[in-house]
């Protein structure tokens, strides 16, 4: 389980995380969906759970299941990338990839850290078989095989962010950040993007956490939805209450019931 | 898996794990090396052809080769490079100077130790810095080991320190494998310097190439192209760049540690002056830093014209600018990086003279384009944005 405890984030006078305290993942393989208009703090609390940026107060706690119970442990001071090894792990908003690189090398080079092999420089990169397995399931998986070795940034948009969620997938993740997985992809694209994704998900038993903007996507997939207006969480719960919330409607969508 | 398979296909000849050439690859190599191997034999019957600017050609290369580790991996770019060339040559001399030993390895030992060293404690500056503050950065240390030893007394300032027995001007040079050499025997001391180098060569440039091919090598360029993901998939970024740093100062400190023992004599000037990062920088460029072997031709060509141009011309500097100037824009991938390319474009043109009228619309077309662009910026310049 993942926690947010009264994490206050401020940017100059903007309060642009104030006081949430959020857990995910309850049940592991539970998806929530962050949802709030513009400027709600939302890719800011995603940041502050991974550690791109650090809370001005509050703290990030992780609960491990053991044999006596359930230990805490607070990984507020911890660097990104030891937060990744503890099975924390983002996508961004704007695709991050290495972009020279092939779909393949992308994969491989994320998989190579997580088997912890990035020390090796003796090794070759593409001589070790658990990664290669592991590079071709996921490649299967996002179905990337007709791309598999093109250099990334030749890639469509859709299969970008494909391969961006497919790097994280690579990182064996517990909990799974996503920030808005189909911005930027067509209508038509932005279903079948989102389906791989769950798919995935639900098949490692992720426990996920995905920014989206588009209503229908969160009616469809969320067990559990958190709305953040100002910094604030507004509303937490089934994410039924988009249709009978009429204040959280309102706030969300701009519209009365009536229309 | 589609691309490996592809190349896996043509027939090749596996040298390593790793290191696999085509027949035409592997022949070329040999004969690359039966050549720099012959240099000693055959430097008497060319002119320009020498011994001293071959050897030395080959240690600026080595030392390029370490700085093409940053600039291809990290894509970072080290303008204070001399600091690692420099302190290898000056590690060696101190240990004849101070201590008194006179045992080539030995001394080659201390300079790649004290050039690593120096490397491992810069490098644990800069590796939080990218882009313009890390170059200024390490010129910036670059300048500072000048200046200590353009200041020093004990490390001689402008003079430097040589490193024949008891430092003295008519000393005999360092042995070399348990042979001594007297003074008169500086030629045999040479030849056996150099012999050692082309083996050390081999080696450094097997083990870059194996670095650049190796899950540490594909997490630097993972840096290079994006550093914050490179950390949201657990790469410790800085700890990285700080160890290809430190591996890029080991290079340096081979070549200027084989540097000083071949010149006998080292000064600030040469060794650590911030031209000389420049140099090779350039070297790297130059060659072409995407390879292994671009480095060395760099290394080579630059101090092949370094040495024989200011012979010819008095504006030799302008000369080695210009050829900076069409390496950038004509050959960005440096001498060896494009030889693929050039060679193809060479072929095409062969089979297919047609071409050439093309090549010349190309070309007319980009010079139209050019002269429009001029005459816009012009217009705005003159008349404001319409």
């Amino acid at each position: 389980m993942l926690e947010a405890r009264e994490l206050i984030k401020e940017f100059g006078d903007l309060r642009a995380t104030d006081d949430v305290s959020l857990t995910f993942g309850k049940e592991d393989g539970e998806m929530t969906f962050i949802v709030g208009p513009n400027g709600a703090g939302k890719t800011t609390l995603i940041n502050l759970l991974t550690g791109l940026l650090e809370p001005d107060e509050g703290s990030v706690i992780i609960h491990e299941k053991s044999e006596n119970g359930t230990t805490e442990r607070d990984i507020t001071d911890m660097d990104p990338e030891q937060r990744v090894k503890t099975g924390l792990v983002r996508s961004f908003q704007v695709v991050h990839v290495f972009e020279e690189m092939t779909v393949r090398e992308n994969i491989r080079t994320a998989s190579l850290s997580n088997h912890g092999l990035t020390r090796s420089f003796w090794s070759l990169s593409d001589e070790h078989e658990e990664v290669e397995n592991d590079v071709d399931e996921l490649i299967e998986q996002f179905r990337l095989e007709d791309v598999a070795g093109d250099v990334a940034e030749t890639l469509p948009h859709g299969d970008r962010k494909l391969l961006d969620v497919a790097m994280s997938f690579a990182l064996d993740p517990r909990y799974l950040l996503l920030d808005e997985p189909t911005s930027g992809v067509g209508a038509r694209e932005k279903e079948y993007v989102i389906e791989t994704v769950v798919e995935a998900s639900k098949s490692q038993n992720v426990t996920t956490v995905t920014i989206e903007h588009d209503m229908d996507i969160v009616r469809e997939y969320a067990d559990r939805m958190v709305a953040l207006v100002r910094g604030e969480v507004f509303r937490e719960g089934d994410p039924s209450l988009l249709d009978t919330d009429d204040e959280l409607r309102r706030t969300l969508l701009g519209v009365t019931p009536d229309e | 898996m589609s691309n490996e398979d592809q190349s896996e296909e043509k027939e090749t000849i596996r040298l390593m794990k790793g290191l696999h050439l085509t027949k035409p690859q592997l022949a070329l190599a040999l004969v690359g090396l039966v050549v720099v191997l012959l240099v000693p034999e055959i430097e008497g019957f060319f002119d320009n052809l020498q011994l001293d600017t071959f050897h030395n050609g080959i240690l600026w290369g080595m030392a390029a080769l370490g700085l093409a580790l940053l600039l291809n991996k990290t894509e970072l770019v080290s303008f204070g490079h001399a600091a690692f060339f420099g302190g290898g040559a000056y590690g060696g001399a101190m240990l004849v100077n101070f201590v008194g030993v006179d045992s080539g390895l030995l001394i080659l030992f201390a300079a790649v130790f004290f050039s690593t060293a120096m490397a491992f404690a810069i490098g644990w500056f800069v590796a939080d810095y990218v882009a313009i503050y890390f170059a200024l950065l390490t010129l910036a240390f670059g300048q500072l080991l000048y200046a200590i030893a353009i200041g020093s007394p004990t490390l001689g300032q402008d003079e430097g320190l040589r490193l024949r027995s008891g430092g003295e001007a008519s000393g005999d040079p360092p042995s070399l494998f348990g042979i001594e050499f007297t003074l008169q025997q500086q030629g045999e001391y040479r030849l056996v310097l150099y012999y050692f180098t082309i083996l050390l060569l081999i080696a450094s440039m097997i083990v870059m190439y194996r670095i650049m091919k190796s899950p540490f090598g594909s997490a630097l360029e993972a840096i290079g192209q994006n550093r914050t993901r490179a950390r949201f998939i657990g790469i410790p970024v800085e700890r990285y760049v700080w160890g290809a740093f430190t591996i890029s100062g080991f290079y340096g400190g081979i070549a200027g540690g084989l540097y000083g023992l071949r010149q006998l004599s080292i000064g600030p000037e040469g060794t650590l002056y911030v031209f000389v990062s420049g140099e090779i920088l350039f070297m790297a460029i130059l060659g072409g830093f995407q390879t292994i072997i671009g480095p060395i031709i760099g290394g080579i060509v630059l101090t092949f014209l370094l040495d024989n141009v200011r012979f010819l011309t008095e504006h030799f500097e302008l000369i080695i600018g210009i050829l900076l100037l069409l390496v950038v824009f004509v050959l960005p991938k440096g001498i060896w990086g494009s030889s693929e390319d050039i060679k193809n474009g060479l072929m095409t043109r062969v089979k297919n003279p047609a071409q050439l009228g093309a090549d010349v619309g190309t070309l007319q077309k980009m010079l139209i384009n050019a002269v429009r662009n001029a005459i816009t910026t012009i217009k705005i310049i003159l008349f404001g944005v319409k």
